[in-house]
């Protein structure tokens, strides 16, 4: 969205607007009584309004503030119509008498960014949510509402329509039935109309920030003043020269100065300041659409592009991923930290005007994505000292299997043939006659013999040591078959009753799994070390992307939350390499509770795509719920 | 009885030596395969008494043993299959019993690579796998008697009831189990209906061989 339309159409409602009001001050100029406001006031106010209302709709296109102080402008000129004497002039002033106020209520009720309060001030954050703060946004989103409504439909109907019922001094053509006190009961509702505009700014005010309340400040100093100023010169009443005149010209002058006051708080250094205040304040940011919004309602541009660099380094992309280039009629300002290119804004060429904020918002914009690139950095450096741990492990237990295990059984080989042998020997000993070493042989056979059988036992104890530890080390039933069953394995050997319970769980990237599996593996042995419980319950759970482990014990509780026993100390860094969470909770008396929660989503390396291929046979018959949430998932991707 | 056996393993040497052993028992190595590509070919060409079968073999290093030995049940449901594996996991043991639900299906075994070497493995394992009965390697009954809690869940069985069960656990047919404990089958029978109902096992026609692997399991590994 560029800015070149709305700023064609001000030009036009600006000239249009200033030639409107020189008419109607030249038709109307004769007729002016010497007490009602005179040409040159009356010009000035609508030129002003004119003025300001182009200059802030140039500088901030996308801000209606400027389109409604251009209105307010022309409903003012249009206004001074009814002081015309001719019937006709008169009769049509008639019908436009509040134009501008019409104007002014939203114009007040908008400012300083030209949106109303949301409902929810989360997804806007502009200046107005955020003067919203302590309020109740539903509530103040639809009284601002209410109002707008009420304004138009006073300055719009009930005024015109009075008109067929309204006397006046020179003649109303339109004249139907004459209604005494009509007059004064319109007048009692604009009246009312003010009063409640003007609480809600005041309740604004009450309730802003101090960056906030410095916008503010200028229309709301000029405004009271203005309003004590009439007020009290209607108090006075308008006999008394000595207060008439004076209060008049302070009433005129803040009439006078309303333009430029919204135009101060619309400008931009003054709500640049308190917009990068703001983006200071909220940082850090969670996403990276968060950020985007952030700084467009820092800058005042909503159509403003944060670049990211692109994963594969070359380029940038946008918020959603896409590649990110630069339309025609936009500027790119690089995000530079350090010498090193961060990212990249795609904004309103206009902005480059406005210095100051650009270049603090730039400042605050690369402080934050070369923060979010750190992070980002370290969660990856620690996964990476991670999966290199578990891939060493992985290396460990094979190369226990494959070279020692595989030594042992080669071993026994030898020995049983051996073995064999010997049997053999025995028996051909017995039919070979050889008369003198029969006796010798057979009882050195069955020395022999003994003590290969005596080296088989050894072997085989070695062997089942062997594989407890390589076990141990890595599991490899893990990769074999995935999480269930090797927590299914994991609890067949525990002297406890464990109580698992996991349907519909997908198949995971395998760090995700080993993470999974250390967790309920080290939560266990702490039950076994410490709870003297009688039962444990494993619950697993995948919701959007998210994994939930719930390990429970009906043991004696009170663990300390934050330790949990040096292993879960442990394991909570390798939980949060994966942007996870561990908790413990645990009540003397009551057991204990250890629940981690793991995003799964972010796909590790390029291997975990083979091996959910590869277990696609299913788990059986009580694993049915992984096979098909595992198809499911796939069928997602 | 001289058994025809297919051999299914990616190590060369522990092939080699496995022949050995079971040639020097007398029998007779029909096929050697060193991938379940290979092995899937063997059966049908071969038709053995028996498959001893490595778990993990290429192509993917996982349960391609398993996957062709179930594929291998459900083709030639006759054949025994022995699996043979570093490590032994109950889930395994479940998907290879399930696989089989007829009446006539050959033996199962499932036992740790090392065994090979013990002096009972061809006349005890092979022999019982062969002779369509169960050979379930130690490791995975001792998770059994791991745990007080455990062992309650077999708590209402008499030990007349426990040796029947024991006895189903090694495959045996209820004639057979009525041979080994010397009582008709019709007694075996209403043993087998008690053990049923003692663990929990609703009877559901046409579902006895599945009630029979459940009960089987419960009594191997707590988790069934």
């Amino acid at each position: 969205m560029g800015g070149a339309r709305p700023r064609r159409s001000a030009v036009v409602l600006a000239v249009a607007g200033a030639a409107f009001g020189v008419f109607v001050l030249v038709l109307v100029a004769p007729d002016r009584h010497p007490d009602s406001t005179s040409t040159l006031f009356s010009g000035a106010v609508g030129g002003l309004y004119l003025g300001a209302g182009l200059l802030a709709r140039w500088r901030r296109p996308d801000n209606a503030v400027g389109l409604l102080m251009l209105l307010v402008g022309i409903g003012w000129f249009a206004e001074d119509l009814q002081i015309s004497t001719d019937p006709a002039v008169h009769t049509v002033g008639l019908f436009l008498r509040s134009a501008s106020s019409g104007f002014l209520i939203p114009l007040l009720l908008v400012f300083p960014d030209g949106r109303l309060r949301r409902t929810r001030p989360q997804e806007g954050a502009g200046a107005a949510a955020v003067m919203d703060r302590r309020t109740r946004p539903v509530a103040a989103a639809l009284v601002d509402r209410t109002l707008v409504v009420a304004g138009c439909v006073v300055a719009f109907l009930l005024v015109p329509v009075s008109v067929f019922f309204h006397a006046s001094v020179t003649p109303n053509l339109l004249l139907l039935h004459p209604v005494p006190d009509l007059h004064e009961a319109v007048e009692a509702v604009q009246f009312v109309m003010s009063g409640a505009v003007v609480a809600v700014l005041g309740w604004r005010w009450a309730t802003a920030t101090p960056p906030a309340r410095r916008v503010l400040a200028p229309l709301l100093v000029v405004g009271v003043v203005g309003a004590l100023a009439s007020g009290l010169d209607g108090a006075l009443g308008s006999a008394r020269e000595w207060s008439h005149t004076p209060l008049l010209t302070v009433a005129h002058l803040t009439v006078l100065l309303l333009p430029p006051a919204f135009l101060a708080g619309v400008w931009r250094v003054r709500l640049g300041r308190t917009a990068v205040a703001e983006l200071l304040r909220g940082m850090p940011l969670a996403s990276r659409a968060e950020l985007r919004e952030a700084l467009a309602v820092a800058l005042g541009d909503r159509s403003l592009q944060v670049g990211f660099p692109a994963p594969d380094g070359d380029g940038y992309v946008d918020t959603g991923g896409r590649t990110l280039s630069v339309p025609p009629g936009r500027q790119a300002t690089d995000l530079v930290r350090d010498g090193r290119r961060v990212g990249v804004l795609v904004h309103d060429p206009a902005l480059r005007e406005d210095r100051y904020v650009l270049e603090a918002v730039v400042s605050a914009a690369a402080l934050e994505l070369d923060n979010q690139a750190l992070v980002a950095e370290l969660r990856a450096s620690r996964r990476r000292v991670i999966e290199a741990g578990d891939e060493q492990r992985r290396e460990v237990e094979r190369a226990l299997h494959d070279g020692a295990q595989q030594k042992f059984i080669n071993l026994g080989f030898q020995l049983r043939l051996a073995r064999r042998r010997l049997d053999g020997h025995a028996v051909g000993g017995v039919g070979g006659g050889a008369v003198g070493g029969t006796a010798d042989g057979a009882v050195g056979g069955a020395e022999l013999a003994g003590m290969l059988d005596d080296a088989l036992a050894t072997l085989e104890q070695g062997h089942a040591e062997l594989r407890v530890a390589a076990r141990g080390i890595h599991p490899v039933v893990l990769s074999e078959a995935g999480l269930v069953p090797a927590l299914r394995s994991l609890a067949s050997d525990l002297p406890l009753p464990v109580d698992l319970h996991a349907t519909g769980l997908p198949p995971l990237p395998e760090p995700i799994e080993l993470t999974a599996y250390y967790v309920v593996k080290e939560a266990i042995s702490n039950v076994l070390k410490h709870a003297d419980a009688e039962t444990v319950r494993v619950d697993l759970r995948h919701d959007e992307g998210l994994l939930r482990i719930d390990v429970t014990d009906d043991g004696v509780g009170g663990a300390d939350p934050a330790g949990g026993g040096t292993g879960l100390l442990g394991l909570r860094h390798r939980v949060s390499a994966y942007d996870g969470r561990l908790v413990v909770r645990s009540e003397p008396g009551a057991g204990s509770v250890v629940s981690v929660t793991l995003p799964t989503g972010t796909v590790i390396g390029g291997e975990a795509e083979a091996g959910e291929a590869v277990r696609e046979g299913g788990e059986g018959r009580e694993e049915e719920g992984v096979g098909r949430g595992g198809a499911a998932y796939r069928a997602g991707r | 009885m001289a058994l025809r056996i297919v051999l299914a393993d990616d190590d060369p040497v522990y092939l080699l030596g496995l022949m050995a052993i079971l040639e020097g028992e007398g029998h007779e190595i029909a096929a050697r395969a060193r991938d379940a590509r290979e092995l899937r070919a063997a059966v049908p060409d071969t038709l053995p008494d028996l498959a001893v079968i490595d778990i993990r073999m290429p192509p993917t290093h996982r349960l391609d043993g398993l996957d062709a030995a179930l594929d291998i049940r459900r083709s030639h449901p006759a054949v025994g299959i022995l699996l043979l594996s570093k490590y032994v996991e109950p889930t395994h043991l479940r998907r290879l019993l399930e696989a089989g639900a007829d009446p006539g299906t050959g033996g199962v075994g499932y036992q740790l690579k090392g065994r090979v070497t013990g002096a009972d493995f061809v006349t005890d394992v092979v022999h019982r796998v062969a002779a369509g009965r169960y050979a379930i390697d130690e490791d995975i009954q001792r998770a059994l008697y791991s745990s007080p809690r455990k062992r309650a869940r077999l708590d209402g069985l008499t030990d007349q009831h426990r040796k029947v069960l024991h006895l189903m656990a090694e495959g045996l047919s209820n004639s057979a189990i009525a041979a080994k404990l010397s009582v008709n089958t019709k007694t075996v029978e209403g043993y087998v209906n008690i053990i049923f109902a003692q663990l929990g096992l609703p009877s559901d026609a046409g579902k006895e061989y599945d009630r029979r692997v459940r009960a089987v399991l419960m009594y191997l590994d707590s988790d069934g």
